[in-house]
């Protein structure tokens, strides 16, 4: 079948992999659905569909992390150093892993030996607006799946690396991209999009795996049809929010933003998509009076046919640029002797909330930084937040040819928890939430240009809210809401966060390091510089006895593209990209 | 007020374009080319930015550049001795965007591109000495300078729809389009107190709105006057009157439109200026606007210093 030694060679280790393993050659559903229970293999974005980013490994522990060292690092390559937000998977021995400018390799788990690369071919010229990240791949059957800046979906081969089937899923030029890692539930590819907020409409869609065929789309704004596809035909499904202009004024529906650009979770349980949508378009919150359904929110979908079943929304009537695409992650809540299947989201406004994940009901909600200026708390029936007097932007429209009156927001529009994922111990029932402190200053600016023309535009910035931190690790009880500890960084937190039953909480820091954490006491137990800031999101597994921990290094992301006081505590941080790979090895795991 | 997602996502187009623009960057360096007046010169070609897709101004026929801003590119280039290279640009969010992807550093991802001057830069002394939270001069790194036209806006409407249009407020009672996330769209969805809101009907560009005007979709039509301009001189919009209401409310009801080059790039700016001067006084920019039937207004820069026999004469009227 192949014919050249390099497929030989790979073919070969292949088949020693699944002889020593034991294991299938390719990703089924099965494996994808069991894959939080699986440790010898990552095979979904979240270490589970459900997201909760917790092994059950527990080799690695608090006694021996010290151990932890080195086994190897691989360099992405090229000029294309920045913005390593990756999360690698893992099957049979081979790494599959994503890099900045949608770029893929599969790499040798145990040598580091890269078995093939992928880069994809994008337009000259294209102008992602938010740095070149890409933050992971699916896997499936014999195919590995990811999105480009380009807003296509590329299936390659696993063992070539050649493309497959390649979908385009949305107009780059109309400013659509895809940065998120894709998500495969019941052999469809289900992905959202990103987007400039003018003229674009978020929308979840999902693809046959095999084919690349597209199944369903569901648009995130009121007022859109929804469509499933037939025989190559599409079939109205039902407009989103059942028609349009109920929570939007005017014709603005048809261009609500509400973009899916950070992809979804799934419950196997109660068979939900968990998808988050972004903020309401135009900026100008004035402009639109309503609840701009669905921007802000959180949605779960049918995967079979793109049906919303129930919507939450974090922030109705946005007007601070919270982005309410952060994961919801699925787990079980243990109080009062019952257990309620719930899920938590710590999102960019400030506020955790805790779900029922099987109807959207809002079960608490309470803030997980230390200051929220726009909002008294959250309604504790309903969940919608009680907007505070003066907190709002004010209207452009209503200055006078002077600077307008500036006001202090916090969270910033980065977020007290931006894209980076949180953990979910079943060891401790905490969650793991990598937050920041940072407040901003909006203003509407006096004289502003678009375009050769004039504009009214409003001016920002963002700052620290303390002199000597700006990230925080915390864990957070969805119990009680209360911070059990926390953990301060100097530099905003960026990475993803994992934890394992060995008692360990895993995160990177812009600073460069690996660092791991006791789950019960925050007490940092180990570090490691890799070189360039760690944004990337680690993972842990075990292959030939050994439990192995991998994380993506290279600064970038949507950080040092903003100015302002933030940009003075990273401008020095080095830019980078790498996977670096670290073992226990065998002989110290009774060690102390 | 920004924010992860609602970056735009603007993509430059340069499959077609490669074929006008001149690659000349430093691709082991992967920086631009530093080019001064005297390399300019050298070169001979001259590298002007002007926004893709925007009649009248700048917009591409069968691959070849047109509009205001080209002619007006090519006199330069001309009066130069230079040839003229098209550099197009995608518009971003705000001027402070393009002007730091086209003219001083480079958009990340193409770095070795930039314009040696860039075109359509509104010339506002408030703008060009804006300082940040800071303190910063906002726009240090660019020199805005030689304005050429003063712009201002307009609304065209269907005289079957309305009788007339003496003031905005009709549009509580008809639909009008606007280009999306521009000064028209804000001012009329605000406008009233919210009154005009459910009746602006949004657009990707004039052009377009002006097809639902034709379809009867939308009533009236607001935009730059040069845009709407262009579109009345349409034979299929030849029934459209032009309104002669004004813009209560609106900060900025004119504003001049110049040039930028790269701060360290002044010396190529004089020479810039100087053509430019001598193309408005002598009335024959005013020319080139009444050949693609647009009005031309003398930049308020001009008006103040220039005698009223010159200042008709920039105005085409001697």
């Amino acid at each position: 079948m192949r014919t050249n030694k390099f497929g030989i060679r790979i073919a070969a280790s292949a088949l020693a992999l699944a002889v020593s393993y034991g294991a299938n050659a390719t990703v089924t559903d099965k494996d994808i659905l069991n894959d939080a229970n699986t440790p010898e293999d990552v095979v979904s974005y979240g270490m589970g569909t459900q997201g909760q980013r917790f092994s059950s490994l527990a080799d690695l522990n608090t006694d021996n992390v010290k151990f932890l060292q080195p086994a190897w690092a691989f360099s992405f390559g090229s000029e294309k150093m920045r913005g390593q937000e990756t999360q690698p998977m893992i099957k049979d021995g081979v790494m599959y892993v994503s890099a900045s400018y949608s770029r893929v390799y599969a790499i040798d788990a145990k040598t580091g030996e890269e078995l093939w690369q992928y880069d994809a071919r994008l337009p000259d010229g294209i102008m992602p607006c938010c740095d070149v990240v890409n933050r992971g791949v699916a896997l499936y059957d014999d195919k590995v799946i990811f999105g480009t800046l380009d807003a296509k979906l590329v299936a390659l081969n696993k063992d070539t690396g050649k493309p497959m089937w390649i979908k385009k899923v949305a107009d780059y030029q109309a400013g659509y991209a895809i940065t998120a890692a894709p998500l495969v539930v019941k052999g469809k590819v289900i992905t959202g999009v990103s987007g400039g907020e003018f003229g674009i409409v978020g929308k979840v869609e999902a693809y046959d795996a095999n084919t690349g065929e597209k199944v369903w789309t569901r648009p995130t704004v009121e007022g859109h049809m929804g469509y499933v596809y037939k025989d190559g035909k599409a079939v109205e499904n039902g407009i989103s929010g059942g028609k349009a202009g109920v929570t939007w004024p005017g014709d603005m529906w048809k261009n609500g933003g509400a973009a899916t650009w950070l992809g979804g979770t799934y419950d196997p349980e109660t068979d939900s998509l968990f998808f988050g949508t972004g903020n309401p378009a135009p900026w100008n919150s004035h402009l639109r009076p309503g609840d701009n359904l669905f921007s802000s929110s959180r949605l779960a979908i049918d995967p079979d046919d793109g049906s919303i079943k129930w919507h939450f929304q974090t922030t109705p009537h946005d007007g601070w640029d919270y982005d309410g695409v952060n994961e919801l992650v699925s787990f079980d809540l243990k109080e009062g002797g019952k257990t309620v299947k719930a899920a938590a989201t710590a999102d960019r406004n400030g506020f955790m909330y805790v779900l029922n994940r099987e109807n959207g009901d809002f079960i608490r909600g309470f803030p997980f930084v230390d200051k929220i200026t726009w909002a008294e708390g959250l309604d504790p029936k309903t969940g919608r937040p009680i907007y505070k007097e003066g907190g709002r932007p004010g209207n452009p429209a209503d200055m006078d040819g002077k600077k307008g009156e500036m006001v202090l927001a916090q969270p910033a529009f980065l977020g007290g928890k931006n894209w980076m994922p949180m953990a979910y111990s079943q060891e401790t029932e905490l969650f793991y939430v990598p937050s920041n402190e940072w407040a901003m200053d909006i203003w509407n600016e006096n004289v502003s240009y678009k375009k050769g023309a004039a504009f009214l535009g409003a001016g920002f910035t963002i700052k620290p809210a303390n002199d000597d931190y700006i990230g925080v690790l915390r864990a957070m009880d969805p119990k009680t809401g209360k911070e059990v500890w926390r953990y301060e960084n100097t530099a905003p937190l960026w990475g993803g966060v994992m934890t394992t039953a060995g008692n360990l909480v895993f995160t990177g820091t812009p600073e460069g390091y690996l660092k791991a954490f006791d789950a019960k006491t925050g007490e940092e137990l180990y570090r490691f510089n890799t070189g360039s800031g760690v944004v990337g999101t680690p993972i842990t597994w075990t292959m030939d006895g050994e439990q192995y921990v991998s994380v993506a290094s290279g600064w970038g992301g949507a950080v040092p593209l903003w100015g302002g006081e933030v940009a003075k505590v990273v401008k020095h941080f080095n830019q980078g990209g790498a996977i670096w790979t670290f073992k226990l090895p065998k002989d110290r795991v009774a060690s102390k | 007020m920004k924010t992860i997602a609602r970056l735009f996502a603007f993509m430059l187009v340069f499959q077609w374009a490669a074929a006008q623009e001149v690659s000349d960057g430093d691709k082991l360096l992967n920086r631009p080319a530093d080019r001064t007046y005297d390399v300019v010169l050298e070169s001979g070609y001259l590298k002007v930015g002007v926004y893709e897709n925007f009649p009248p101004y700048s917009y591409e026929v069968n691959g070849e550049p047109r509009g205001l801003d080209v002619e007006l590119g090519k006199r330069i280039a001309e009066e130069m001795g230079l040839e003229f290279k098209v550099h197009w640009i995608v518009p971003d969010e705000n001027l402070g965007d393009d002007l730091r992807n086209n003219v001083w550093k480079g958009h990340y991802l193409a770095k070795q591109r930039l314009a040696d001057v860039m075109l359509r830069v509104p010339y506002d002394k408030t703008y060009a000495y804006m300082q940040d939270s800071t303190g910063e001069y906002v726009n240090e790194q660019v020199v805005m300078f030689g304005p050429y036209q003063q712009e201002t806006w307009q609304i065209a409407y269907n005289p079957e729809r309305l009788e007339s249009v003496d003031t905005v407020a009709v549009f509580q009672y008809h639909p009008i389009g606007v280009e999306i996330d521009t000064l028209p769209d804000f001012y009329l969805t605000s406008g009233l107190r919210g009154r005009l809101r459910d009746q602006v009907r949004h657009f990707r560009n004039v052009e377009e709105a002006f097809r639902a005007m034709r379809d009867g979709e939308v009533a009236a039509v607001m935009g730059m006057r040069a845009e709407i301009d262009h579109e009345l001189a349409k034979a299929e919009n030849r029934e459209f009157r032009l309104a002669g209401n004004g813009f209560p409310g609106i900060g900025k009801q004119v504003w001049d439109v110049g040039m930028a080059v790269k701060q360290s790039h002044r010396q190529l700016g004089y020479a810039l200026e100087d053509v430019v001067g001598r193309l408005v006084k002598s009335g024959r920019l005013e020319q080139l606007f009444a050949d693609l039937n647009l009005r031309y207004g003398v930049p308020q820069y001009y008006k103040e210093f220039l005698s009223e026999e010159a200042l008709a004469k920039a105005e085409g009227k001697l």
